[in-house]
This record gives C-alpha cells, structure tokens and sequence, in this order.
C-alpha cells in the first residue's frame, strides 16, 4: 500500500487522532501502521465532520483493510450524498470491492442504500445483472441472495425484473442441482412474493413447477433441496400428498422399475429415476410413509414400517428421530 | 479421544490477550469475541486458573468503559474503535451502541461477577426501543445498519435479562419473526430468506423469551405442523459426519452444531439428534494446539471453539469414565452456564437492585 497520510502534505491540514484506549484491554488488536495512521485521520475527520473527494479516498483506504469498519461506510455513504456524486459512480466504484469482499454485510447495506435513492429500474436491471457475475464467484452467498431478493421486491417491475429469474434459476440449477439458494429463490419468486405475470393460472403453474422439481428429482433422486421444494410447492397450495404416490413409488424401491418393451412410452407426470441412481431414496420412502399417515387406518402400519427401516437400516443417523415419528403416530391412533 | 479442555482455554486466554492485524474486522465486534473467550472459560470452568482477580477487574473496567449513552438511549459500543484519545464519557454521534455488544456485554459481565451497579437500566431500555424498526425487527444500531432475526433474538435476550419487556413492542416483533418462516421449516435471517440454522435459532429461542401477551400467547405461536416441520428441518441437517450444516445441501460446520442443536433442545426435541456423532464430528475439529474449528483440518477460532463446547453441555453424549467430556449444564435460551445465568438473573433485574 501507498505510504502514511502522515507524510502526505495533502492531509497536512487534519489533525490525526488517536484511538482511545484503556490500560488492560480485553482482545486488543496488534494494528498495522498503515491501518493506524488512516483510522487516525479517520478520527480527526468525523471530527471537524469533514465531507470531501479525499474523505472518499480515505474511507475507501479503510475499506480494503477493514470491510467490516461500519462507521467508514456509513461516513463514506453520507459523503457521497452531500458531494452529490453521481449513484451510479458509486455502485461502479464498488464493484470490485463487493466482489473481493462478498461476506461483509457492510459491502451489501451500502449498494441497497444507493439503490434505495437511486430509484432507478435500470439501475435495479443492471445490478442484478452484476450479482449474477457475484454469484459465479459464490452461488450460495447469503448476503447476495438476500440482496437480490430485497431488489426484485423493492422495485417490484414485473417485466424489466422478475421476468428474467426463473430462467436465471434454472441455469443454475443445471450447474448445480443442490443449490439450495437457487431452490429457495424458486420458492421466493413463484410462491411467496405475489403473482408473475403469466401465473395468474394457478393450477397451471402448479403443473409446471411439479413437473420440473420432478424431473431434478430423477436426475439425483437423493437430493434433499429438490424434495424440500417439492413438500413446500405441495404444501403451499394444500395439494395432498398422495396425489404423487405413482412418482414417489418409482424412487422407493431398491430396482429402478424395468422399462420393457414400452421404452418409448414415457410417462411425462412420471419420470422414472436416471439410470445410476442409489435406491431407494430416504426422502422418498419418507414421502411415501407421510401418505400412509395421513391416510391413516391399515396404512399406518405400513408407515410405521418405512420409519422402523429408516431407523434401523437407511437412515441409522436420524435412528432417534424415526422412532419419535412411530411414538408420535402411535399415539394419534 | 478426550476432550482437550486445557488447550481450548489457554486458546481463549491467547485471545483475550490479543489479536494479530489479520483479524482487525474483529475490532466492529470485540465484546462478541470477547463472550466466546469468556463463555470457553466459563463452560470449562477455568475463569480462576486462567486470569487472576487483577485480570478480571481491568476486563470488568474495560467493557463498562464501553456502557455508553445518548439521545438513543444506553448500551454497549464494540470497542473504541472510533473513539478518540481525549474521550471524556461523551461518545461522538459515531461511537454508538451495538444491540449485539449489549447483549455480550452483559453475559461477559455476568460471567465475570460484576454486581451491575453502574448499568443504566432505563436507559437501556429505550435504546431498545430506539433499535426496534416499523416492521417489527431491530437493527444492530439506534441509528441503523442491519435489520434481521439476530438483532431481533439480542433484544428479546436482554428484556428477559432486565425481566422487564416494556422498552419493545412484543407483539409487532413476533409478527416479524413469523415472517421469517420459510417453507423448508427453518427460519430465513429476514423475512423469504433461505432457511438458516443461525437464524432459525434466533427465532425459535425468542419466540420461547418473549412473555404470553393478549395477543399472542405463548402456546399460539407455532402451529403443532409448524413446529413439526421445524424439527424435521433441523434434523435433517445432522450430516452424515456427524455435524450440522446451517443449510440444505451444505457441509457440517461446528457452529450449526450449536444452532440446531440449541434449537432442537429449546423445542424439546434434542434427544432426537444422534448425540455420540456429533460428539465425534466435535472432536475431529479439535485443533492440536488448542481450539475448534469448523470443519476438521480448518484453523481455530473462538467463536466455532466456545460454540462447539456449548452444544456439547446442551447435548451430552456418554463418554463412560473420560472425565474430560464433563461440562456444567447451559441453559439453551441465554447461551450461558446455569451459574452464570443465575447470577443474572439475580443482578440484572432492577428489582433485584432494589431488594
Ligand atoms: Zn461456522
């Protein structure tokens, strides 16, 4: 890094000022003399409340060697509204350090306060067009996320926003299908954040998004996320259970049913396990004994006996936790 | 394999003493580390042998140096960090408490024995209030900055250390965390979040904190379905490994342990969790000279060490006659020994003050 604002003669006009310190503290930190000198001109700033260019400059310096120094940021942001510097500028400015230091919450909290003032679609288009670059970097960054989906609902534009995310999904999906960001963001954008345009059929989408967490489920029939959205897609509409006993049936056994002479045939609701696959899966055979329970009666006993094989054989690390569901579903009867 | 508890304090002594440069992003929450090195201590009952009474009265000195009040209100900042040389007790409009340092703080006091004479209550109080946003949820500052469901657990934490819930809207805030339900079980950090165990943690200790009100009475508050799918959530994440992971699909991290863990325990289900496992997942992040980490093989840090420690006080597994693995029982909804949650107890309250 460059050298000291102590021998700057551009800062020579600002007083530095020390950090306070008691005698014994608790986890001191060993600072850098570069990092002590800037957050001494720091201080002496917030001081005489000085908003300038090289007020940028400095919080920026802090930044890089302490993202998570909330007062910079904060400074940083009232600076750049009372110098009146153009938003775009800004969010350009830090695109390169929301990308070296995607973890920091600071480095989100002040892309959504630019955002919040900007109060631009475009600028809402094109940063999602940029955390889509973020995202290759970390596809599961929560902050990213969370961000994203403040944007589509902030700014709420059916056509020049929403439009665009199931595809996104599905491209990630296909990169990987156990991405349980891009399952939840699934849920976000189609269940829980109103109607898209084009879905105001219900039982429509309802069709659809079955058929598609269906057809991940046979590409990795052991795949939680997939069946998680799957429960939830169901759930969400009060669509019973049972209606997918056919599908569920085709992942619960330890063949992949043989094909035959009707090869060709493929039952689209249906879609068999890909070949491979390691059968049965435990979410299935779970699936299926939650249709047992519900059904209730002489099918208990057929769910009592999944959960004993999940407990003793194909689940043996949730053993206690199958076992309480025989308990609990013993005592209902 | 024992459980190395000298290594793991002497971990958090070197802390306490101080940090290297590299982890100066610590410096915007230093009494949080501070609380994970205290809480080491404490859950291995090694505050005495690991500082002395001079120790332990200049730690004292210090975190009271950071009880800070304004027009928000009282509580605690990070650290000086911004704080400048001729501080007199006046904190700048920069140097501003922190809900989570607030809620450390005062663990790490009462950790430490202090009588809490010198803590200004009312003002605590409205500082809460201060945090607490038009939707229902807090932000770790009176004046902004994050906003979600950790926030929200400190201030429910620290009405329950007060016992006086008057600084908050109660009602408001559990409509937030209802929000923050997800469809997978678990709670998001904010309202459609992805379902995080952290969080999820966050919500269901507060929704257990937060005294019956008219209109939501403690047994309202989660639907038996709910409750169902929340548990079904949280054991699903015990990987393979033995350990937690904080989302679906993603790898055992020792402080999910925790916050699954915890969770499962306050909804009186962590008998369900596979207890000798995840004790072996614990003891392969042990770190050879002292300390836990993550995952095996990664380095150690007091917040996965103190985390690690606590879920296995919560959740004991049978080690016959290895003492090592003997820990003091911790109480789940405050995350301190029952000890140190009784002096609390006993100290926090203004009424205690009084008699
Ligand atoms: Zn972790």
């Amino acid at each position: 890094m460059s050298e000291l604002l102590a021998d700057d003669p551009e800062w020579a006009d600002v007083v530095p000022i020390r950090q306070y310190e008691n005698v014994n503290p608790i986890a001191p930190i060993f600072y850098s003399e570069e990092y002590k000198d800037a957050t001494d001109y720091f201080r002496g700033v917030l001081k005489t409340g000085e908003m300038s260019p090289r007020v940028l400059q400095l919080t920026e310096r802090i930044i890089r060697m302490n993202p998570a120094h909330y007062t910079a940021w904060q400074h940083r942001y009232k600076t750049v509204i009372s110098l009146k510097i153009p938003l775009e500028e800004e969010l350009e400015l830090m695109n390169e350090i929301a990308t070296t230091f995607l973890k920091t919450y600071q480095v989100w909290h002040h892309r959504r306060l630019l955002l919040t003032a900007l109060t631009s679609i475009d600028a809402a288009a094109r940063e999602l067009e940029f955390l889509k670059t973020v995202l290759r970097a970390d596809a599961k960054n929560y902050h990213t996320w969370s961000f994203r989906q403040w944007i589509l609902a902030h700014f709420n534009d059916e056509e020049r926003l929403w439009a665009g995310e199931r595809a996104y999904i599905e491209d990630l999906l296909e990169q990987d299908v156990r991405n349980n960001s891009a399952w939840h963001h699934r849920f976000f954008v189609v269940f829980s954040s109103g109607i898209r345009l084009g879905d105001e059929d219900r039982d429509q989408m309802l069709r659809r998004e079955l058929s598609f967490v269906k057809e991940k489920i046979a590409l990795a029939p052991n795949n939680p996320s997939a069946w998680n959205y799957l429960r939830g897609a169901l759930e969400h509409t009060n669509t019973p259970f049972s209606t997918l006993t056919t599908f569920v049936e085709l992942y619960t056994t330890s063949q992949p049913p043989s094909r035959g002479r009707d090869e060709d045939v493929v039952d689209l609701d249906n879609p068999p396990p890909s070949a491979g696959a390691q059968l049965p899966a435990v979410a299935a055979l779970e699936f299926l004994a939650d249709i047992y329970e519900k059904e209730g009666g002489d099918a208990s006993a057929k769910a009592v006996e999944i959960w004993k094989s999940l407990a003793n054989e194909k689940d043996v690390i949730r053993k206690k936790y199958w076992e309480y569901r025989i308990r609990d579903a013993l005592s209902k009867a | 394999m024992s459980l190395s508890r000298k290594g793991h304090a002497s971990h958090s002594r070197r802390c306490l003493i101080g940090l290297p440069f590299s982890q100066v992003d610590i410096d915007s929450s230093r009494i949080a580390l501070a609380f994970y090195c205290l809480g080491t201590l404490d859950i291995l009952n090694s505050i005495e042998d690991q500082s002395s009474e001079l120790d332990r009265e200049t730690w004292r000195e210090w975190l009271w140096e950071q009880h800070i009040s304004g027009v928000y209100g009282t509580g605690f900042r990070p650290s000086p960090y911004v704080t400048p040389e001729d501080y007199k007790g006046e904190p700048s409009e920069y140097d501003l408490p922190h809900l989570v340092m607030t809620y450390t703080a005062l663990l790490c006091l009462a950790i430490l024995r202090d009588d809490f004479s010198q803590l200004d209550r009312p003002g605590i109080l409205r500082f809460l209030g201060a945090c607490q946003r038009e939707d229902g949820s807090f932000s770790a500052l009176p004046n902004g900055g994050e906003s979600d469901l950790r926030m929200l657990y400190c201030a429910f934490a620290i009405s329950d250390f007060l016992d006086d819930w008057s600084g908050i809207d109660v009602d408001a805030a559990i409509a937030y965390i209802q929000r923050c339900y997800s469809y997978e079980g678990g709670y998001g950090q904010t309202p459609s979040g992805e379902a995080l165990g952290g969080t999820s943690y966050c919500a269901i200790a507060s929704l257990q904190l937060a005294p019956d009100t008219p209109s939501s009475p403690r047994a309202g508050r989660l639907s038996g379905a709910q409750r169902l799918r929340t548990i079904r959530w949280l054991v699903q994440n015990q990987t393979a490994e033995g350990g937690f992971c904080g989302r679906t699909c993603k790898l055992a991290d020792a402080c999910y342990c925790f916050w699954c863990g915890a969770a499962l325990s306050i909804l009186g289900a962590g008998d369900l969790v596979d207890k000798r496992a995840l004790a072996d997942f614990l003891e392969k992040c042990q770190f050879k000279y002292g300390g836990l980490s993550k995952a095996p093989g990664e380095r150690p840090d007091p917040y996965h060490t103190y985390l690690s420690l606590a879920i296995l006080a919560i959740l004991p597994s049978d080690h016959g006659d290895d003492e090592s693995w003997k820990l003091p029982r911790l109480n789940a909804l405050w995350n301190a020994t029952e000890e140190t949650a009784a002096w609390a107890r006993e100290h926090i309250p203004a009424k205690a003050r009084a008699s």
